[in-house]
């Protein structure tokens, strides 16, 4: 999906700019490429690209993230790799930004050393998240990363998607949004993310842009909650009127809950 | 409405909102700033006023205040700012404040880490200020949980006039999964009139309305405690919430966990369930009132339980009181924001079978 060396991702804090960066990454191994994930997210502190550390690793990608106690902190540490990446020419590198226009800022102290012909910066756009529902509000979002970030977005990845809930609907009206976008900023869709359990649903020539399916990595040990929505939260019937002794179903309000959650089967994040 | 893809903590934010609270007075502190972060956003959006005090201490002040003038208002906070703000609880617990208070807790004591812990049992449900409240603690183990419990907590807070604390471990806070808000959603308990807040005397029509928790006289402060005692009683009889799981079928061993963790031995138990193995879940989602009597009557049934959480054994004795001293109660926990994996509950869990055949 990108034809520079270093690619960045950027975008509203919960758009999938770490799970599309460790699988772009991941991707770029696979090929061969010496490739480096740099994990700039001082936003959050959890659910971050380097929380893939043992993927990533056994991929064969060199993963820059702080080491040692820092590795769990969510201080702004700028590591002189970071900086040597950008001068050395010979590997790809992906850098994962943390989100919105506080985490852009960041990579706004990068620009002494990053050249412009070898850059893309990719607004990453989930329409289904909070603040970029619409294409007005990614837009303004956009603007704002690329006054901190003190550089110009070159293209939009489109990653509308609900989780388990992920319909091609969802894909194709993310794609139509993030299109909108791209003629508003004068840039392209570099890619069209779908998940990759979704992948044969749309043909290859469906979308302009390319199609990268996602296995997300960086993630839950236990599965998602299939029912959740629209469900009653326990709440125990009204009270019962004073001196009236209800049975003790009734009086604590029990919930029957059958199954919640599928079953998990998936690598153990911690670390 | 259409789904929307949250985190918790900004899911928790929006549900404030459809809450009708237009008021979050707070500090930040890691893993919740999404909270105030969205607040900050979003209040003014919908003219309702968000303040970052210069403290927890002050932000737990103002909640007072606000409260005391019939607002609906909430904080949030992590472990350590929840300690910082306890002063204030015992007061507006008093003073029977209804206010809102989230507690995404992180690994403790002390300054601890930034990672997921439920350490805060103790501190939530058995009062983590000074002198005799209570009060009412829900635990939400999904993001969509998170939302229904929190637009519960201010009915239940304005029902009871009492404080309504919301903890969730980091996990669900930072999380994202999809939400729904409902369109039509009905208070969950009847709202009483505001009319002891201080909204303004005009020195006719009720007398003047004073929000205090000082009662110098004792056997007034007795009568108050009394009448408290008779309040936390009745949320006991009508407030326990939780969810039971395989239940109904049979059982060689009972699992309790809350939160995050539940889902963690859910997951390990319909695996081991699905090879034979007869374990059954109970969450609680109030941890006060705690539900004892399902615990005790789930336990019997299966003869030995065994309690998951993200701590040494908080919630452990809140079990152990339910099921008797003589019932084999095991315990697996893990602390520093290490959590608990499916594959290691579903060893801990077969541990207790074997344990269970090898008793009889």
């Amino acid at each position: 999906m990108f034809t520079r060396r270093i690619s960045i991702l950027v975008g509203h804090f919960g758009s999938g700019k770490s799970e599309i960066a460790v699988n772009y990454s991941m991707r770029l191994a696979r090929d061969g490429l010496p490739v480096s994930l740099i994990d700039l997210d001082v936003i959050k502190p959890y659910f971050r690209s380097r929380s893939a550390r043992d993927q990533l690793a056994a991929a064969g990608v060199e993963l820059v993230a702080p080491t040692g106690d820092s590795f769990y902190a969510d201080l702004p540490i700028m590591l002189p790799r970071v900086r040597g990446l950008c001068r050395q020419h010979d590997r790809r590198v992906v850098m994962d930004v943390g989100g919105d226009d506080a985490g852009a800022r960041v990579i706004g102290s990068l620009d002494d050393v990053l050249d412009p012909d070898e850059i893309e910066v990719a607004a990453v756009l989930n329409f289904n998240r909070p603040f970029t529902a619409d294409p007005d509000q990614a837009v303004a979002m956009i603007r704002g990363i690329e006054g901190n970030a003190r550089m110009r977005v070159t293209g939009v990845i489109a990653n509308t998607h609900l989780m388990q809930f992920t319909k091609p609907e969802t894909v194709r009206s993310g794609y139509e949004n993030a299109c909108e976008c791209a003629r508003r900023l004068s840039v392209k869709v570099l890619a069209v993310c779908v998940p990759s359990v979704l992948e044969g649903e749309f043909s290859g020539d469906e979308f302009e842009s390319k199609l990268f399916p996602i296995s997300r990595v960086i993630r839950t040990t236990f599965a998602a909650d299939t029912d959740s929505a629209g469900g009653d939260s326990g709440v125990p019937e009204q009270p019962p009127a004073p001196g009236f002794a209800p049975a003790v179903e009734g009086r604590y309000g029990v919930r029957k809950v059958g199954p919640l959650f599928v079953p998990a089967a998936m690598p153990d994040e911690e670390g | 409405m259409a789904r929307k893809l949250m985190k918790g903590c900004e899911a928790i934010g929006e549900a404030a909102i459809k809450a009708n609270c237009k008021l979050f007075f707070g500090y930040p502190i890691t893993p919740q700033n999404e909270i105030p972060e969205y607040m900050s956003r979003r209040l003014p959006q919908v003219g309702g006023t968000f303040v970052q005090a210069e403290s927890e201490v002050a932000a737990s002040n103002m909640l007072y205040g606000a409260a005391g003038a019939g607002e609906r208002v909430f904080t949030s906070s992590s472990s350590p700012g929840i300690s910082l703000m306890q002063e204030a609880v015992s007061y507006m617990a008093g003073s029977e404040l209804p206010v809102v208070i989230v507690n995404i807790m992180r690994a403790g004591p002390g300054l601890g880490g930034i990672l997921p812990s439920q350490a805060d049992y103790f501190q939530s449900t058995k009062g983590g200020g000074h002198g005799d409240y209570r009060l009412l603690v829900l635990a939400p183990s999904s993001v969509q949980e998170a939302v229904d419990l929190m637009q519960d907590a201010f009915d239940l807070a304005d029902h009871y006039r009492n404080p309504v604390m919301v903890i969730a471990d980091g996990l669900i806070g930072q999380m994202m999964e999809p939400v729904e808000f409902k369109e039509d959603r009905q208070p969950c308990r009847s709202l009483p009139s505001k009319d002891w807040a201080t909204t303004g005397w005009k020195g006719e029509g009720r007398p003047r309305a004073i929000v205090n928790s000082l009662f110098l006289d004792p056997n007034l402060l007795e009568r108050h405690n009394e009448k408290l005692t008779a309040k936390y009683a009745e949320m006991a009889r009508n407030e326990v919430r939780v969810a039971e799981y395989f239940t109904d079928e049979d059982y060689d061993l009972l699992v309790v966990a809350y939160g995050s963790v539940a889902r963690v031995c859910l997951s390990a138990i319909r695996q081991l369930r699905a090879e034979g193995k007869r374990v059954a879940l109970v969450r609680p989602i109030s941890l006060f009132p705690f539900p004892t009597e399902v615990i005790e009557r789930a336990a019997n049934k299966a003869g030995r339980v065994l309690v998951v959480e993200l701590s040494t054994g908080q919630m452990l004795e809140d079990v152990r009181m339910a099921v008797g001293k003589d019932f084999p109660v095991a315990f697996h926990g893990r602390t520093g924001g290490n959590l608990v994996t499916p594959d290691e509950a579903r060893e801990k869990i077969l541990a207790q079978l074997a344990a269970r055949e090898a008793s009889r």
